[in-house]
Order: C-alpha cells, then sequence, then structure tokens
C-alpha cells in the first residue's frame, strides 16, 4: 500500500549511521615519508594576476613568491643594509666590482619549469619589464638608483648604480622576481595585466603552478628538482573565502591548515582555545589609513573639490578619535601608527610629531574655512554644497569596514556627511588605481624597509601606481632622499626619516589607522615554521609534516 | 493533448524570446559598448576589438540585435570579466551544483510538506494542528537567508555536526568519484538543502492541508466512510490521490522561489552554484555573467511552468478530456 | 530604556489591542468580521502589526537613542542585553532596540510603499486588458506572462550590476515594478467576471466613460483579491529588501534597516547573536502576521460564502 508516512526513526537512525560511517572511511592516498603534505590556506582575497612585475596585492605575492625567484633574499634577521645578511637564490654569489657596479652569478642549476635553463638575459629582461612606462609595474620608483642592468655572460649579471647608498643591494634583489623572457617576450608591453601566462604561469620557483578556479581555490605542487631543495610540503592550495573572518572559521573548523592574520582578539581567543593549532606571532608589515583623492575623481588634472584643501585635511584628521577605534577594532593587536608605517619599519618612533586628535580645533578650523551648517540639518555646507564626501572600502574586508562605520559616525559628529562605497576588491583596486574614490581606506603590506615603500605610495613617482590619492611634496622627497641615502649611523638616519614623516603628517594626506601585530595561525601538524614578517610564505619551502602526523589530505597523491 | 501541449511549448518559446530581448535592452540602456563599463574599468583593447566584431558595437542597434540572438543560439554567452574565461563554462561548471541543491530542496520540501499537511489534516482543529500550523507558517515567514545563518551557526560552528560552508573537501574529493566522496558531497549540502526545504515545506503543508481538508468534504469520501472503511484508508488512498493535484501546481510554483533562495542561500553557506556565480559577479560588476545568469533563471521557471502544466493535464483527466 | 520608554512601548502595546477590540467590535458582528475573527491567529496577528506600526510612528519617544548613535565604541560594543539596552548593542555600539524600531519605520515603509506602487500597477493594467480585451489585453497579459518569468530577484540584482550607483528611492520603485504581475492577473480575472454583470452592461450603454465604470463600479467588486495580495505583497518585499540589504545592496549605512541590521551582525554571530537573531525574528514576526491576516481576509472577504 502506497504511503506517504515519513520514515520510521529507526530506518532514519540507521541510515544517518551509515553514512557517518561512510564518511569516516575516507579515501586514503599513498603518499608515506617526508615529502607528503597538503597545506590549504585560507585567505579573504584573491590573486589577481600571476605576474609579479604588474601587481602590488599581498595574496599575489603569497603565490608568486613561490613559483618566480629573485637573485637574493632576505635574511633571518631582516637586515637590509648592506649585502652580508642576504641569502643567495638564483645567484650562487656576487661581488663588487665598483662601489656602484655589483656583479652577480647565477647558479647554473637553476632551470624552468619548462626545462630550460635560468640565464642572465632573463634578469636584463626583467629589469627592461619593470622600469618600463607601459607595464607600469608599481615597483618601478623603487629601481630609480639602478641606471642599468646588463649582461657579460649567460650567467653573469651587472647592477650599475647611479650613486652609492646603504641599501644598494636589497633595492638590486629584493623588488623582482626574475622572469622567463623565451615565455614573456612576445606578450605587448601594454597588455601584461591580460596576458594568459598570469593565469597559468611557468616559473622556476620551489612550486609548479597546477590549477586556478577563480573565486574558490588555487594549487601549486612541489617542483621535486628544485635547485635548492626539495619542498616538503607536496602541494599548497589557496582557498579564497568571502572574507578574512569567514577563513578564520574555516580553520578552527579545520576545513583549512593555515590563516595569515588571526586579525581581532575573539579569533585569537577561538584559536587559543582550539587544541589543534598553534599560533604564531610576527612582527605585523601592514597599516591601514584613510587616503584622500588630492585630484578630482576621474579627472588628475584638476585638483579635489573638497581634499586639495590642505586646512580642510588637518581638521578631518584631528575629528577622527583614532586610539578609541584601535582599541575597539584590534584590541591589543594594533597600534596607531605615527605615519604611513608597519610595526616591522625600524624607523618606528613614537616621538614622530603628527596632528593630535582635537575634535574642538577641528571644528573651529571647520567654521574658519566656511562650512558651517547654515540649514540646520545637522551638516555643515559652504556656498551651498554640504561637506560630504564618499569613503572606498572593499567587502572582502571586515575591519575595513568596520572603521568605516565608525568614522562615518564621527565625521557625522562633526557635521561631516559620509556615504561609504562598499565594493568588491577588484573594483576596489581598479578605483583606486584610476583614481574615482574621494577617499578610500586602504592596507598596505610593506616592505621590510621604508626605502621603496613610501616613495612607491606617497611621492610623484607613485603617480598612476601606488600613490592613489596623488599626493606630491618636493620639501618632503627631498628630505625623504635624504634619509635612503643618509650613510651615517643608524640614529642620524632615523632623525632624518623622522623629520621627513612630520612634514608628511603636517600635510595630511591621509588618516593613519592602525599598524597590527600578526598573529597566524596554523594546525598543530606543522613543523619547522619560519615565519618571514615581510612575506609569510617565503620559507613554506622548509615547513614539514613529520611522516606519522599525515592525514588523509595530507597522503593524497597528484 | 499532444496539441495543447504543443501549443504551450510555443508560448513558452515566446516568452523565452521576449526575455531575451528584454535583457538585451536592458543591457544596452546601461551602456551602449562593452568596451565602456560602468566603473569605467577599461578592457585590454583586444578583448574590445573581439567583442565589437562578433557583436558588431559599432553597427545599428538591430544588427547587433540579430548578431545577439546569433550568439545566444550558438551558446556563445559571452566572456567573463572577471573570471576570464566564457560564461557558458562558468554556468556550466555552477548549474549542476545549485541544480542539485534545488532537487534535493525540492524532495526534503515534498516529503515534509505532504507529510505534514496530512498529519494536520487528520488531526484538524486540535491541538497539534494548530501548533505545527502555526509553526510552520513562521517558518514560511522567515527570511531564508536568515534560517539559513542561524542553522549555520548553531549546527555547524557551535555543534560542529556539519561543515561549515562549502561544495567539498577540496583537497580529498575534488571530484565526486567515489561513495565516501558522495556522502561529503552529501553532507556538506544537508544544511544548505535543509534551510530552502524547511521554507518551502512551511508553505506545501499549508496548502496540502487545505487542499486534503476540501477534499475529505466531498461525495466520495462520504461513500468511502459509509462503506465502512477505515479512516486511515480513506485519508491516504481515496482523499490523498486526489488533494496531490495542488502539489503539482506547486512544483512549478517553486522554481522561481528556489532560485531567489538559491542566491542568498548559496551565498551563506558559501556553496558554489548559479546564485553565488551571480552575486559575485554583480558584486565585480561582471554583468556578462548576471544577465546569463538572468536568462537561465527564467528559462527554468518558463520550463517549470511548462513541466506542471504538462503533469497537471496527466495527472487529471478532466483537462486531458477538455483538451482532446 | 528609560522610565518614559518603557511607559510608551506599554503604551503602543495598549493601543494596538484596544485597536483590535474595536475593529472587533465594530466589524466582527457581520458575517465577514466573524469569518475573519473566526481565525485563531487572526487577533494577534492585528495586535502585533498594530504594534509595530505604532511603536515604528512613536519612534523618538519609545527610544532612548539615536539609531546612528555609536554610544561607546570602546566599552559597549556587543553588549548583551541589559536594563540599559534591553536588547543589547551591535558591533557599532549602538542600540539595538533603538535600530529596531527605527528599522521597523524603514522596513515597514519600503514595503509600504514598494506594495502601493505594485499594487497600483497591478490594477491600472488588469483592469485595463479586463475591460477593453481583445489586443489589449493579448498584449498586455503577454508582457506578464514575461515578468513572471523572471525571478525578481535576478532581475533586481541585474539593474545593481548594470548601473553603478542606485540611489534606494529608485531602488523602492523598482521592487514595486517587479511586483505587480500577479496582482493584474487577478484583477484581470475579477474585471472579467464583474464586466458582464447588468449593472456594468447598464453603466457602459448610457455612455459612461471607461475609466469611470472602471473605477466606481468594477474596481470595488475585485478589491477583496487586491486587498490580500497586497498584505501579502508587503510580507514579500520586506522579505526581498532584506535579502538585498544581507548582499550589500539595499538600504546603506546607517540608516538601520532590519535587513542590513542582520548583516552587520553577521561576522560577529559567535560572540554576540543577539544583533542578527532580534531582526530576523522581528521580519519573521510581522511578515507572519500578514500572512496570518491576508488568510484570514481571503476567507472575510470571498464571495462564495456571500452566499452559502
Amino acid at each position: 500500500m502506497p504511503t506517504t508516512r515519513p520514515p520510521s526513526l529507526l530506518t532514519a537512525a540507521a541510515a544517518l549511521a551509515g553514512l557517518l560511517l561512510v564518511i569516516g572511511c575516507a579515501r586514503k592516498g599513498g603518499c608515506t615519508g617526508d615529502y607528503c603534505g597538503t597545506l590549504v590556506i585560507a585567505t579573504g582575497g584573491e590573486p589577481d594576476v600571476l605576474l609579479p612585475a604588474v601587481s602590488d596585492r599581498a595574496i599575489t605575492r603569497d603565490v608568486t613568491d613561490q613559483l618566480f625567484l629573485k637573485l637574493a633574499d632576505l635574511g633571518p634577521s631582516g637586515n637590509t643594509i648592506g649585502d652580508e645578511d642576504f641569502q643567495p637564490l638564483l645567484a650562487e654569489r656576487w661581488e663588487w666590482d665598483t662601489p656602484t657596479t655589483l656583479v652577480f652569478h647565477l647558479d647554473p642549476r637553476a632551470r624552468w619549469q619548462d626545462g630550460r635553463a635560468v640565464t642572465a638575459a632573463d634578469v636584463a629582461f626583467t629589469y627592461d619589464i619593470y622600469t618600463d612606462s607601459l607595464v607600469r609595474s608599481p615597483f618601478r620608483p623603487s629601481l630609480r638608483h639602478i641606471a642599468a642592468v646588463t649582461t657579460r655572460d649567460s650567467l653573469t649579471v651587472v647592477f650599475r648604480f647611479r650613486q652609492r647608498f646603504p641599501e644598494m643591494f636589497y633595492a638590486a634583489v629584493y623588488h623582482m622576481r626574475i622572469l622567463p623572457s623565451h615565455l614573456l617576450r612576445e606578450v605587448p608591453r601594454s597588455q601584461w595585466r591580460s596576458a594568459a601566462f598570469g593565469r597559468a604561469p611557468v616559473g622556476d620557483g620551489p612550486y609548479r603552478f597546477v590549477a586556478w578556479r577563480a573565486g574558490e581555490s588555487l594549487e601549486l605542487a612541489a617542483d621535486s628538482t628544485f635547485f635548492l631543495g626539495r619542498p616538503h610540503l607536496r602541494r599548497l592550495i589557496w582557498r579564497f573565502t568571502a572574507d578574512q573572518q569567514v577563513a578564520v572559521t574555516q580553520l578552527v573548523a579545520h576545513d583549512a591548515d593555515a590563516v595569515e592574520v588571526l586579525v581581532t582578539p575573539d579569533n585569537r581567543e577561538r584559536a587559543r582555545a582550539d587544541t589543534q593549532l598553534a599560533i604564531y606571532p610576527y612582527k605585523g608589515a601592514a597599516y591601514g589609513y584613510v587616503g584622500f583623492n588630492l585630484a578630482a575623481p576621474g579627472d588628475t588634472t584638476k585638483p579635489h573639490p573638497l581634499f586639495s584643501d590642505r586646512e580642510l585635511r588637518r581638521a578631518l584628521v584631528m575629528s577622527v578619535d583614532r586610539g578609541a577605534l584601535v582599541h575597539t577594532v584590534f584590541g591589543d593587536m594594533a597600534k596607531v601608527p605615527p605615519g604611513p608605517m608597519s610595526q616591522l619599519y625600524w624607523i618606528w618612533d613614537p616621538e614622530t610629531r603628527e596632528l593630535a586628535h582635537d575634535s574642538a580645533r577641528a571644528a573651529r578650523s571647520l567654521t574658519r574655512l566656511g562650512w558651517v551648517d547654515s540649514d540646520g540639518d545637522g551638516i555643515r555646507d559652504r556656498d551651498g554644497h554640504p561637506l560630504a564626501f564618499r569613503l572606498l572600502v572593499p567587502t572582502t574586508s571586515a575591519v575595513r569596514r568596520q572603521y568605516a562605520r565608525f568614522l562615518q559616525e564621527q565625521f557625522r559628529t562633526m557635521g561631516i556627511d559620509v556615504q561609504l562605497d562598499e565594493v568588491d576588491f577588484s573594483v576596489f583596486n581598479e578605483r583606486a588605481r584610476a583614481g574615482r574614490f574621494d577617499a578610500l581606506i586602504n592596507v598596505w603590506n610593506t616592505d621590510p624597509t621604508p626605502s621603496s615603500g613610501i616613495p612607491e605610495s606617497w611621492t610623484r613617482a607613485g603617480f598612476g601606481r601606488s600613490n592613489y590619492g596623488r599626493y606630491e611634496n618636493p620639501a618632503f622627497e627631498r628630505v625623504l632622499d635624504r634619509a635612503v641615502a643618509a650613510v651615517s649611523s643608524r640614529d642620524e638616519a632615523k632623525r632624518t626619516w623622522r623629520a621627513a614623516l612630520e612634514l608628511l603628517n603636517q600635510d595630511a594626506p591621509a588618516i593613519f589607522l592602525f599598524a597590527t601585530e600578526n598573529y597566524a595561525a596554523l594546525h598543530k601538524r606543522i613543523v619547522d615554521v619560519r615565519i618571514r614578517p615581510d612575506s609569510w610564505l617565503a620559507l613554506v619551502r622548509t615547513w614539514r609534516i613529520p611522516a606519522d602526523r599525515l592525514t588523509d589530505r595530507d597522503r593524497v597523491e597528484r | 493533448m499532444a496539441a495543447w501541449l504543443v501549443r504551450r511549448l510555443a508560448a513558452s518559446i515566446a516568452i523565452v524570446w521576449a526575455v531575451v530581448t528584454l535583457t538585451f535592452l536592458i543591457v544596452h540602456l546601461a551602456h551602449g559598448s562593452p568596451c565602456g563599463q560602468p566603473d569605467g574599468r577599461p578592457i585590454a583593447p583586444e578583448v574590445c576589438a573581439d567583442l565589437t566584431r562578433r557583436f558588431g558595437l559599432d553597427r545599428p542597434l538591430g544588427v547587433q540585435y540579430v548578431k545577439y540572438l546569433g550568439a545566444l543560439l550558438r551558446g556563445d554567452l559571452g566572456e567573463s570579466l572577471s573570471l576570464h574565461r566564457p560564461v557558458a563554462d562558468a554556468l556550466a561548471d555552477t548549474l549542476p551544483n545549485t541544480f542539485m541543491l534545488a532537487l534535493t530542496a525540492l524532495i526534503l520540501d515534498f516529503t515534509l510538506g505532504l507529510a505534514l499537511g496530512v498529519y494536520q489534516a487528520a488531526r484538524e482543529r486540535r491541538f497539534s494542528d494548530i501548533a505545527l500550523g502555526n509553526a510552520a507558517l513562521f517558518v514560511n515567514s522567515m527570511p531564508t537567508f536568515w534560517l539559513g545563518l542561524v542553522l549555520l551557526l548553531v549546527f555547524g560552528q557551535r555543534l560542529g555536526w556539519f561543515p561549515v560552508g562549502g561544495l567539498r573537501d577540496l583537497v580529498l574529493c575534488p571530484r565526486v568519484d567515489s561513495l565516501p566522496c558522495a556522502a561529503d558531497f552529501a553532507w556538506h549540502l544537508a544544511l544548505p538543502a535543509l534551510t530552502l526545504g524547511l521554507v518551502g515545506a512551511a508553505n506545501t503543508a499549508r496548502y496540502q492541508r487545505a487542499a486534503l481538508l476540501d477534499v475529505v468534504r466531498q461525495d466520495f469520501v462520504r461513500t468511502a466512510r459509509a462503506k465502512g472503511l477505515p479512516e486511515r484508508r480513506v485519508l491516504l488512498v481515496h482523499a490523498l490521490r486526489n488533494a496531490l493535484l495542488p502539489l503539482i501546481t506547486l512544483f512549478g510554483l517553486s522554481f522561481p522561489f528556489l532560485l531567489t533562495g538559491a542566491v542568498l542561500v548559496e551565498t551563506v553557506f558559501a556553496w558554489p552554484g548559479m546564485g553565488l556565480l551571480a552575486v559575485n559577479a554583480i558584486l565585480q560588476r561582471d554583468y556578462p555573467i548576471v544577465t546569463a545568469a538572468a536568462l537561465v533563471a527564467s528559462v527554468m521557471v518558463v520550463l517549470g511552468n511548462l513541466l506542471a502544466d504538462a503533469l497537471y493535464g496527466v495527472a487529471d483527466p478532466r483537462i486531458r478530456a477538455r483538451a482532446t | 530604556m528609560n522610565v518614559g520608554n518603557w511607559l510608551a512601548v506599554g503604551g503602543a502595546a495598549v493601543l494596538a489591542l484596544v485597536a483590535v477590540v474595536e475593529i472587533r467590535r465594530r466589524v466582527g458582528t457581520g458575517a465577514p468580521g466573524r469569518r475573519f475573527f473566526r481565525h485563531p491567529t487572526a487577533a494577534p496577528a492585528v495586535f502585533v502589526l498594530g504594534f509595530f506600526v505604532t511603536v515604528a510612528l512613536a519612534a523618538p519617544l519609545v527610544t532612548p537613542y539615536q539609531p546612528y548613535l555609536q554610544i561607546d565604541i570602546t566599552r559597549l560594543a556587543n553588549h548583551p542585553p541589559s536594563s540599559q539596552f534591553p536588547l543589547g548593542t551591535d558591533p557599532f555600539g549602538r542600540d539595538v532596540w533603538s535600530r529596531l524600531v527605527f528599522g521597523a519605520r524603514i522596513s515597514l515603509g519600503i514595503g509600504a510603499l514598494a506594495m502601493l506602487v505594485a499594487v497600483t500597477t497591478g490594477v491600472v493594467v488588469g483592469g485595463v486588458a479586463g475591460y477593453f480585451r481583445r489586443w489589449v489585453d493579448a498584449t498586455l497579459m503577454r508582457l506578464v506572462d514575461v515578468g513572471l518569468a523572471m525571478p525578481r530577484m535576478f532581475m533586481l540584482l541585474m539593474v545593481v550590476a548594470l548601473w553603478e550607483h542606485v540611489p534606494l528611492a529608485v531602488l523602492v520603485l523598482l521592487i514595486g515594478l517587479t511586483g505587480w504581475f500577479g496582482t493584474s492577473r487577478l484583477v484581470r480575472a475579477e474585471v472579467l467576471s464583474v464586466r458582464e454583470r447588468e449593472f456594468v452592461a447598464a453603466a457602459r450603454s448610457l455612455g459612461a466613460e471607461p475609466a469611470r465604470v472602471i473605477l466606481r463600479h468594477v474596481l470595488p467588486n475585485a478589491a477583496a483579491p487586491i486587498i490580500v495580495s497586497a498584505a501579502l505583497g508587503i510580507g514579500n518585499v520586506m522579505l526581498l529588501e532584506a535579502g538585498l540589504s544581507f548582499l550589500g545592496m539595499g538600504v546603506p549605512s546607517p540608516a538601520p534597516s532590519w535587513g542590513n541590521m542582520i548583516a552587520d551582525g553577521w561576522p560577529k554571530m559567535a560572540v554576540a547573536p543577539w544583533c542578527s537573531t532580534v531582526p530576523g525574528l522581528a521580519i519573521s514576526l510581522v511578515v507572519m502576521a500578514l500572512n496570518a491576516v491576508a488568510d484570514a481576509l481571503r476567507d472575510a472577504l470571498d464571495p462564495r460564502k456571500e452566499t452559502a
């Protein structure tokens, strides 16, 4: 007799038990030994194009640093001055012919993953690309002290500098990831961002590209023939999530093995409460700020109707209680930076003079500029125009969205109307780069030293690249150059840096909101974890999972 | 019957064509050429050239329309601006996931709803009927995504009985090609399908209860009772068979609900179906995907109605008799 | 919440109760009224709706804080419910109760406005189609078929994707303009049946203009399904607005809507579940009340039952 009665409780229970049993007996792979392991990294944010020359996204750098090699890499001390503390990578040794001539000898074992040898021609080609104005690499300003890169023979490259300065070696090796000239020569210079190679790259690094499912995951596999030592972890899989908060949730649910930053105190608590996770604190290389667009949105030839006014910008900076915001959002996991710097920068000096939070003074300033609430709607206006602007924020960062709402309210109490433009990360980056915004909340993952990062983002050389707000101040740039070139003592250099940044702070091109301390969280089974603060996955090829702690995911062979 | 079905089919095709035209007009209204995007994002010159050639963007509107129709008939839905691959490929990857979700939700919906409706009808006006009826009304009134959030929080995060979103274990089961992987897929499917299914079941239960009570009052049921047949048999065999017709209507009407619900539920559970694809595409202003998704959704709605009509014709002999 | 607020809330509840009693007294004697109140959920539903509407209208009286005021972001964010904050605070230190009440204004307002647009359009289209018949009817009904074929959410999402910045007013209008299709069919059916009745034929033969005939003779008889679909329509719009706000495309910050309150609370769901749970419950309650009222109305106004 046909019946539509729901199945009895017993049958349901039996079915459920059977299902669980089946799930439990998951397929076991065959990999055993020291070179197995799958690292699943959960991250909110996705690479744009896997070509290091054209992308300034931190997540892109995380991936491409496994695919492409630099000539030499930073050592464990993080010292960027001189060349003693650097580790050979693509270059096995180097010497100085003259104080301004640096000669690299490439390691003859280095191979591209299609079999061809890495030659000096590749290095020269890479330099050409990084400095080509058509390619518009964001790293170009950092390479301005290099006069020329030439080849002496197939394994010898010569760098000539314009002048001597303490971080010459760093400038030569840190920014450029060497690219395969034989595969990229034909790509038209203006179309690098959309090149097919950027979605299926071929490199010479410890890992090979396997697959990239847009919006879902990206997979790299270890190159067992890597000349500097076979990576222990067989596979790296990045899992893209809606934002960092979801990434942490996945980590806690053990769907992922690693997360770069826990961001907030409650996430840290969740990770601490989980006995299978280990937390790794490291110096944060990130700082976040509200950047003002000094040019008119969409038309860089005209000044911005509001933000070209220095006094207005200064009043806005003084309106915000940055200390309270940092405390609310990050707890003890971030500080208010005294300028455009992360906690990693050695120039961090809490004595640096900046505009303090002073709403009364800000209010007086605004009134003096003519911004008064003449129609009683709570928003200041002048000549019929309200004091209003739009704040651009990416939806992938819960922190920035939180800040946006807090700032919106703090500005409202000052009589300033702020509307939020919350857009996807790629739209955010495109609009930022094109200058189509009033103000935005941006976060930079900085280099280990300020001499490259600060010119990229805050000088004229960064126009059309990382200097989204188009701020320039020749006086600032002069002092900046002196600071970068300062050969004398560290303290002397620090004082010069401080002077430069105080100049910048007085101009108020941005409101510097937070500089984080980072806490990475990894599954306990991963050992030998070494995290370099400027690039947390730089040393992932040395991480490993002991053979007796392999899980099913680790043993899968593919 | 066949003639009637053919007429309905023709009407459906006409509707789909009208939707296609409407979509084309709307896209054109927003901005005439894909080489100029709403947020001014520059498109690579060769992509622009290819689009111009394919759709005749420099020609009059009529020509563009014809080319657009031609491309659609060829299965060319354009190129995604954010995923850098053909839209048809992206849809082909995600549509099966939405289909699985919707199908499972539909099964849950109808089995739960039917069971509940019958149970309530059997206990008409008694406390269990009223209580369940109100509970069903409440569930039906919930925002679907909110129910999903609550289920995810309680059963996913707090209790850990189900995964916190996603389609599958990326590492162990990149394809569903074995029994454990099928089980893993089902385990990931459980919460999202339950979310959609519960809300639908509440609705189905209400309709089914009303339909059954209506039928029960009719003559043939009284006859069956008079014959001395047990109440359960009367209800389940005689009454239910006739009260199943509204289910067919509900089946047809459920497609729009499932598609809309899929958008929100897939977002909450990070389920990579067509809904999530559309949402991500919107956030990235990737309009080729969004318009394609809207088109596909419309086609599915029309198909659903067609199917419901056909089933109705099969189920109800009165309609069949009228049609021939 | 201070004493004044509690008194105001109590007053709103009393007012709603009084309204229900009054309605029952005046309307409940006639046959439709009795049928309406025979539903056990009808009276509570009217009370719930009355309460929320009263509270929304009297928002400044009932709430101690302004909805966008971040009271103390360092100490009072994600605060659990207490005597000062009966529903707790959200991640931005804003009072959830205050935001709920002002959010009621916006969510109910959007629901009512969009429903008005939808019902008006539906009535006009359905009325014209049913009255004039032939090719007017055929064209309009094909249009309705097309409209019904496109799921509402996808239509709205498509518009949001294509235009960079859609103002809220336009969005509300669009929500209304995508929701009239069902209503127009209902109205058309009613108009078709009423049209043939004698008094309409009489009016037409006397030379009355179509608009006048529709408005004065046809529509009042078709009122029942229109009212029912209006009640359901508000509920649907509220759910739609909640979904859009959750996706980030609805009411922009800092204005509260029940939908974006859920979205605001989602990242902190594990730590402070009340921020997302409370507005969700509110939506469910109000939509449930609307559905219950619609059910009862359908029964009450059913012309078939008139003659029974």
